[in-house]
This record gives structure tokens, sequence and C-alpha cells, in this order.
């Protein structure tokens, strides 16, 4: 049996299967890492470096000299705006989701059905987004942060992910506790939260990467480029300096390169925690409902 | 009757703080979900194209359907949702069994840390990224094209390879997100099966027809719906690459929407437009929905 085994193992074409896979996700790895690396060094470059020259892999000069001009830019007060935003933003989202959460996993709620439906429908009927800007402009939120915050905050798919891990928590947990008089809120605080850490901690971090990364809502609500966030900012950079090639002041490739590192920032920083939280495995159990 | 009129109230007092918690939830919903949706009755009216709101009937939908942009919208979404489903939808299903079998579990989370970061990115990065690849004039893509005595291609202009683009754009952005969710779901396949497999002399290819794929079945049902219920809503990807020059070929339904309603102030017009659209991808959520609970008793909803 044994022997069968290593042959099947040790075959020729298993061998040239494993070296052609080995290379072909090592390519795949290059194709996701070489643009975000050309972006990185790009950015440190000197002026004359990045002149119409292929400046591909390797780093000919190394000057900050762009990121100190960022810094005395309109698009640092945008960065630390965006940061302000999305901070103030997830703050917002998880004080109405975690409690929401909490109850629609309550197996004996009343109009539970009901909830979970006028919910779910919300996920199959898209609002669309003329109608969802005329009620924002009816509510009076059009060029306030407001708008960047409120009408975004909720995120069903979140929501549902919250509930689901909420329900598998023992019933004895709260049951116990309701019995001990603790009311709802305390329960939440004191039993629900402690155990829900790791999802609490994950749906943190997707609110806050969707709130730095929402880029047409902040467009349709915010008409005033002294309130808008740096994801606006650098696709004007980006796309409108391009498109009109003739004319335009043209500003270097390491400017705009720096710009972009900082619209990644957050997301480089975080990124390791999220990755986490994702391999164990928290998302797939619960995008079945 | 009126017995349970009673215990649904005693309930309701019952769960009073419960129901509570509950409130800025479905107040959220009722403003920024219903509110929004009975705004759609809107495109019954002349709203945004004159200061008297009157009643129009269907005006707007027989100017909609009068429309060649509207068909042009409608055609390029066609399109590009098939060339999703196509090119895009098994790419994370193969990504994630060659990756699988990698022999050195670290070597596995490097691969799969590395392809997954780009989904966390914002379409402006993506598309900032790909702008710059792809640049005339000092471009990755132009200097190779250049050196093997090539012409230099203005791509983001070009509308022969703007489609293109858009595919292998979101193909760069998303595959990862797949990736990550097929293994994960590879890796809770009991391993006696692969041995039993293997008692019975089946190969490693053989393996993974005859037990990986079965077993990641309803797997790959979920993430097809999944991406059913957005192929049509395409929007954010296209509103920040696209431009004047290739509205041709990638103005899609939600995209014209858009610039009808918001840009050029025809609001009821533009939600016509959205309303249809929507509409389109509930019946083809609920469909699948429907088709997935038949053929594999599995559904999301």
């Amino acid at each position: 049996m044994k022997k069968i085994n290593n042959k099947i193992k040790n075959s020729f074409g298993r061998k040239v299967f494993v070296v052609f896979n080995g290379i072909l996700l090592f390519c795949i790895c290059l194709v996701f890492i070489v643009p975000l690396w050309n972006v990185l060094i790009t950015s440190v470059a000197k002026d004359q470096d990045v002149l119409g020259n292929v400046y591909l892999i390797v780093p000919k000069s190394f000057s900050l000299k762009q990121y100190s001009r960022i810094l005395q830019s309109g698009y640092f007060k945008s960065f630390v705006r965006s940061i302000i935003i999305a901070t103030i933003g997830t703050m917002f989202s998880m004080t109405i989701t975690l409690p929401a959460g909490y109850t629609l996993a309550q197996k004996n709620l009343v109009g539970r059905n009901l909830f979970m439906n006028l919910i779910i429908i919300t996920m199959i009927f898209d609002v669309g987004l003329v109608p969802f800007y005329v009620v924002v402009r009816m509510y009076g939120l059009i060029n306030t942060y407001f708008a960047l915050v409120i009408p975004v905050g909720l995120s069903t798919f979140n929501l549902i992910l919250i509930k689901n891990f909420i329900s598998s928590i023992p019933d004895s947990l709260i049951e116990s506790a309701r019995i001990d008089g603790a009311n709802e809120l305390i329960i939440l605080i004191k039993i629900i939260i402690p155990v829900s850490i790791p999802i609490i901690a994950a749906i943190t971090l997707f609110y806050f990467i969707q709130y730095w990364n929402r880029y047409i809502e902040v467009v349709m609500f915010i008409h005033d480029n002294t309130k808008t966030t740096l994801q606006v900012l650098l696709r004007t950079l980006m796309f409108e300096s391009e498109s009109a090639t003739t004319g335009a002041e043209s500003v270097y490739d390491n400017f705009k390169m720096a710009i972009m590192v900082m619209g990644m920032l957050p997301v480089l920083v975080l990124y390791p925690f999220i990755q986490r939280y994702f391999i164990s495995g928290i998302m797939l159990g619960s995008i079945k409902g | 009757m009126k017995n349970k009129k009673v215990r649904l109230i005693d309930r309701i007092n019952q769960q009073k703080f419960l129901l509570l918690l509950l409130l800025p939830a479905l107040l959220w919903y009722l403003l920024f979900r219903y509110i929004p949706m009975m705004g759609n009755f809107l495109a019954l009216t002349n709203f945004g194209s004159s200061i008297h709101i009157k009643f129009v009937g269907l005006k707007n939908f027989i100017r909609l359907f009068q429309s060649l942009d509207f068909y042009r919208a409608f055609n390029n979404t066609l399109i590009l949702s098939f060339a999703n489903i196509v090119f895009y939808f098994p790419l994370p299903i193969i990504l994630a069994i060659l990756m699988n079998e990698l022999y050195h579990v670290k070597m596995k989370r490097l691969v799969q840390f590395i392809v997954y970061i780009p989904y966390f990115f914002s379409w402006v990065v993506v598309g900032s990224i790909f702008i710059t690849m792809l640049s005339p004039t000092s471009g990755i893509i132009n200097k190779i094209i250049e050196f093997f005595g090539g012409k230099s291609i203005y791509f983001m202009v070009s509308t022969f390879w703007f489609r293109p683009i858009l595919i292998i754009s979101y193909i760069w952005r998303q595959v990862g997100y797949g990736t990550v969710i097929y293994i994960a779901t590879i890796s809770t396949i009991d391993p006696e099966l692969y041995d039993a497999a293997k008692v019975d002399g089946a190969n490693h290819f053989q393996r993974v027809l005859h037990v990986t794929l079965p077993c990641i079945k309803s797997t790959i049902a979920t993430m097809l719906l999944l991406n059913l219920s957005h192929v049509l809503l395409i929007f954010d990807q296209i509103i920040v690459m696209q431009n004047a020059a290739v509205y041709a070929v990638s103005d899609v339904l939600r995209t014209y929407s858009y610039r009808e309603g918001l840009e050029n102030m025809n609001i009821a017009y533009g939600i016509a437009v959205g309303l249809l659209t929507s509409l389109a991808t509930a019946i083809l959520v609920l469909s699948t929905n429907k088709a997935s609970k038949k053929f594999l008793d599995e559904s999301v909803f």
C-alpha cells in the first residue's frame, strides 16, 4: 500500500505539475506585488528619475520630498479629514449595528421574521442612487459631514455577520443573566461583547475601510472641495489630469504616487489584522446567512 | 383572537428593551432604504425637469425605451456582466485548487496573503494603479510594447481596450476574495475522503475532480448567486475609471442613470432607469435563488 502511495507521489507527471504550479503561483504573486512596489518606489524617487524613464523594480534614488510637499498641501488636510470621518463613522455604525445584531439573534423575538424580511428585501431590491440622493437632499444633509456618515451608516452584510455570530453563543449564558434580572443593555455589554471580540474587531475594520474607500457618495453629497475626502481628490488628480493631457500643468509621477500611497495607507496598516479574521473562516459560515 | 392580541402586547412589553436596541437600525432602514424606495414613484412625475411637479404617467419609461443611449447602456451592461461570469467567476476556484496543491502551509498562507490585498483598496486606488501602468508616456505596459518595437497605445481612451481593462482590473481586485472563501471551504473537507479516493486508485487530478469539486459545489452556487446579484449593478468601478472617450463601450445602466439623474438633473428619468435596473436585478436574484434551491438544495435568502 505504502509503496503505491509513494509511486503516485513521486511520479514524473506529478513532479512536473508541482514545479509548474509553484512557478505559476509565483508569477501570479508578482502580478499583485509589482504594481504596488512600483507605486511605492516611485513615490520616494527624485524628480529627475521619474521623468519619462522606465522606473519599475529597482529604486534609483530615495527622497521624502514628495511626502513633505503633501504635508503642506490640501491633500494632507483631506487625509486627516478622511481618517476622522472614518473613525467617527465606524463608531456610529457599530453603535447601531451591534445592538441590532444582538436583538435579531434572539430566537424568541417578537416579529423576528418580519424584521429579517424587511432587511433582506433591501438586499434583493437595490434602492438606486438617484432616489437615495433625492432623499438625502430632502433631509438637508447635502454638503454636511453628516451625509458622509448617517446615510451610509449601516451595512446589511455586516449586520447579518454579527447576528449570525451572536446566534451561535449558547442561550444558557444569556438566560441565566436574564433570570438574575440584568437588563438587555447590561447583557449586551457584560456578556455578549466579551465573547464576541473577534467578530466585533473584524466588523469594525470592515466598516473603517468602507468609510475610507467610499467615493461616489462623497461626490454625490459633498460639493465643496474643502470638505471632501482624499479618495475624491486622488481620483481628480489621477483621472482628470490624465484625460486633459494637453495644456494642463503636469504633475510628476512621484507626487501622484505619493498621494496614492496615502490613499492606501490605512488599508496597508490594517491589512494584517483583517487577514487574520478572514483566514479563521468567520466569513464563510456567515455568507450563507 | 382577543387572547392572541393580548399575548402579543404582553410579549412586546416583555421585550421592550430588546426592541429598543433594534430601534435605531429600524429607523435607519426606514429613512435610508424604505423612504428612498418610495422615492422610486417619482419616476412617474416630471420631477427635476420642471419647477411644477406633476404626474406624467409612463412618459419617462416611454422616453427610455425610445432612447438609443438606454439601449447602449443596456447592451454594455449585458456584455460586461457576461464577461464577468465567463472570465472572472471560474478564476478563484482554479486559483484556490492550485494553491491547495502547495505543500508548505506557510507558502500557501503567503500566496493567500498577497492575492487578497487589492480587495481592500478602493476602486479609486485600483483605477489609479491601472492608469499608471497603462500610461502612454511612462507606463510599464507601453514601455514593454515599445521595447519589442511596437507603438505605444493610449489604453484608457481606446474603445477597443477599455472593456478588457475593466475586466482585468476587476479580476485583479476581486480574485483574492473568492479564492480565500474557496480555500476556507476546501480546508473543511474531510481528509478521509481523499484517502478513500487514493485507495480506489484515483490520481491527483481525479481526486480534485471527484472529491474537491463536489465538496465545494454549494459554495460555488452561493458565490454564483452573490455574483449574479450584483452584475447588473456594476457601477463603482466604471464611474471611477470611465471618461467621455469610452462612454460608447462602458456606459452601463447605473452610470447612465447617475449621469442623467444627477449630472443632467433629469431626476425622474434617472430614477426610471435605476428602477428598471433594480427590478431586473431582483428578478435575476430571486430566480437564481429558486434554481439553486431546486437543484442544489441550497439557498442564500
